[in-house]
């Protein structure tokens, strides 16, 4: 074990893992708060458009993604202002826009593209330092403007009315956090790819839910529960030598299973007299 | 003086006129009930007055628009619909709106009975306990006009009861000016200082014995209705 560890290109994975994990966590929280689990997937899919455009332009395609990302983010919530149209109606609209875009694209692109492939299902063991240094940058701003700001975000998610009567700018927090969580997903797909990224923000606090009692222990127990899902699958990932990315997410699914069925038997239990 | 004046206000959404030039005042520490039937647009009137939609006309609340006040007004809603399988204890989601929370908040938990609440989860509370933080989160903004949308529904008529007297309480030794949706006519009767009656026009308005005739009743719910259709006692 300690062996694996000692590989440099393991060290990164496990970095980027572990501050991935951390980051679409918490984030999931106020996905699943607003009820757009889609957002992620959307924003993933749609960053497809921006893996082409850098490989194309031969610019790094994680930073075009990002930046495009951050752009998709900005006009979902802009259109969701303007239109009334709802959330998943739009998210739908750019989703396949953007992957449209990004396949019509790529077909300038003549030959396998091995990066492209790593985009699509992720490949956190090719993560470099650079890219870690663009993910510990991004995570620690993103983390910042969490934990200034989550009160006011958690009050607009529960009630707009209520926000905008204790003085909460809904248009701009909303922007903020639609651009916040693209750019995260964005982050997410080296980890996972754009196929599965989503799943780092909803298993996590799906697991949570089940165990928690207050706000603070679903912040907790999603981090948890990320983390555990990322080690796990990354160490399975190397132990078996399979893709690290779909490992993770089925550690995630059988954690969540083990968790189901440990409360229906604590539920089963009878309560001593 | 006035909390609130409102002055040829119409609300149109799309083609549908939901309010229709409506003008009247809400004098500085009354107890107002603004009643009428379903989708008369008594919601829409209050989302107007907190400036959540657009409007024709003039809304001021002490003499300023809505969006320079917002801190002296407490508002309740109608509807307050949510993730019910979200863990938010009622303490978190009272820290939510207020972070910073006084010893006289911790005054309006105990009067709104929602301290014996604090570590319930706020999805599974009942209807009545939802309305008592929700009335302790408005209050703990120490208000100086107080909105309520239809405070009482859910509640059973001994609750009602207890939550009547305390918005009067509220209005009375607080100096809180209250306007309140209701549909309850008994309970407008006996607390109401004003009532303000829509059905997309201006029906009515001023006190409720003299306001409320069988005339208005009529034309708020039409014929069959009169006032003795809605008294409990």
């Amino acid at each position: 074990m300690m062996d694996i560890l000692a590989l440099p290109f393991m060290q990164r994975a496990v970095i980027a893992g572990v501050l991935l994990a951390l980051i679409l966590a918490v984030l999931g929280i106020f996905v699943v708060l607003k009820r757009m689990a889609f957002l992620s997937d959307g924003i993933a899919h749609a960053s497809l458009a921006g893996v082409a455009a850098g490989i194309l332009a031969g610019l790094n395609p994680l930073l075009v993604a990002l930046g495009l990302g951050a752009v998709l983010g900005a006009l979902i919530a802009w259109l969701e202002r303007r239109t009334k149209l709802a959330g998943d109606a739009l998210i739908g609209l750019v989703f396949t826009g953007g992957m449209a875009l990004g396949v019509v694209l790529l077909a300038f692109k003549r030959g396998y593209q091995p990066e492209l492939v790593s985009f699509l299902f992720g490949n956190i063991l090719a993560v470099q330092w650079n890219e870690l240094i663009i993910m510990a940058v991004l995570g620690f701003a993103i983390l910042v403007f969490l934990l200034l700001c989550y009160k006011r975000l958690v009050l607009m998610l529960i009630n707009q009315d209520l926000a905008h009567v204790a003085g909460i700018p809904i248009a701009f927090y909303q922007t903020l956090l639609y651009v916040t969580v693209a750019v995260a997903t964005v982050l997410g797909i080296k980890l996972l790819g754009i196929v599965l990224v989503s799943a780092l923000m909803i298993m996590p606090v799906t697991m949570a839910k089940l165990l928690a009692k207050s706000f603070g222990q679903l912040i907790v127990y999603s981090v948890v529960a990320a983390e555990l899902m990322v080690i796990l699958g990354l160490l399975a990932s190397v132990t078996f030598d399979l893709p690290a990315g779909a490992v993770i997410v089925l550690c995630g699914l059988a954690m969540f299973f083990v968790i189901l069925s440990a409360r229906a038997l604590i539920a089963s239990k009878p309560a001593k007299r | 003086m006035n909390a609130v004046t409102v002055k040829n206000l119409s609300v149109i959404l799309g083609d549908n006129t939901i309010l229709n030039r409506v003008t009247f005042d809400v004098p500085k520490g009354s107890l107002t009930a603004v009643i009428g039937p379903n989708g008369s647009g008594k919601t829409t009137l209050f989302k107007a007055l907190l400036g959540l939609l657009p409007f024709e006309g003039t809304v001021k609340i002490f003499d300023k628009p809505a969006r320079d006040v917002l801190d002296r007004i407490g508002y309740v809603p109608q509807h307050f619909d949510f993730d019910r399988t979200l863990p938010i204890t009622v303490r978190e989601f009272l820290a939510f709106a207020k972070p910073a929370q006084s010893k006289q908040d911790k005054e309006v938990c105990h009067e709104t009975k929602v301290d014996e609440l604090n570590d319930k989860l706020i999805g599974q509370l009942s209807g009545g306990q939802l309305q008592r933080v929700l009335i302790a989160n408005a209050l703990m903004r120490d208000p100086k006009l107080l909105l309520l949308d239809e405070p009482a529904a859910g509640i059973d008529i001994e609750g009602e009861k207890v939550f009547y007297e305390l918005i009067d309480h509220v209005n009375k030794k607080h100096g809180v000016t209250v306007i309140m949706i209701s549909h309850e006519i008994n309970m407008v009767y006996h607390f109401a200082d004003q009532i303000i009656c829509l059905n997309r026009d201006l029906v009515c308005s001023g006190p409720p014995r003299e306001a409320l005739t069988r005339e208005v009743m009529s034309k708020l719910y039409g014929q069959q209705m009169d006032m003795r259709g809605h008294t409990h006692v």
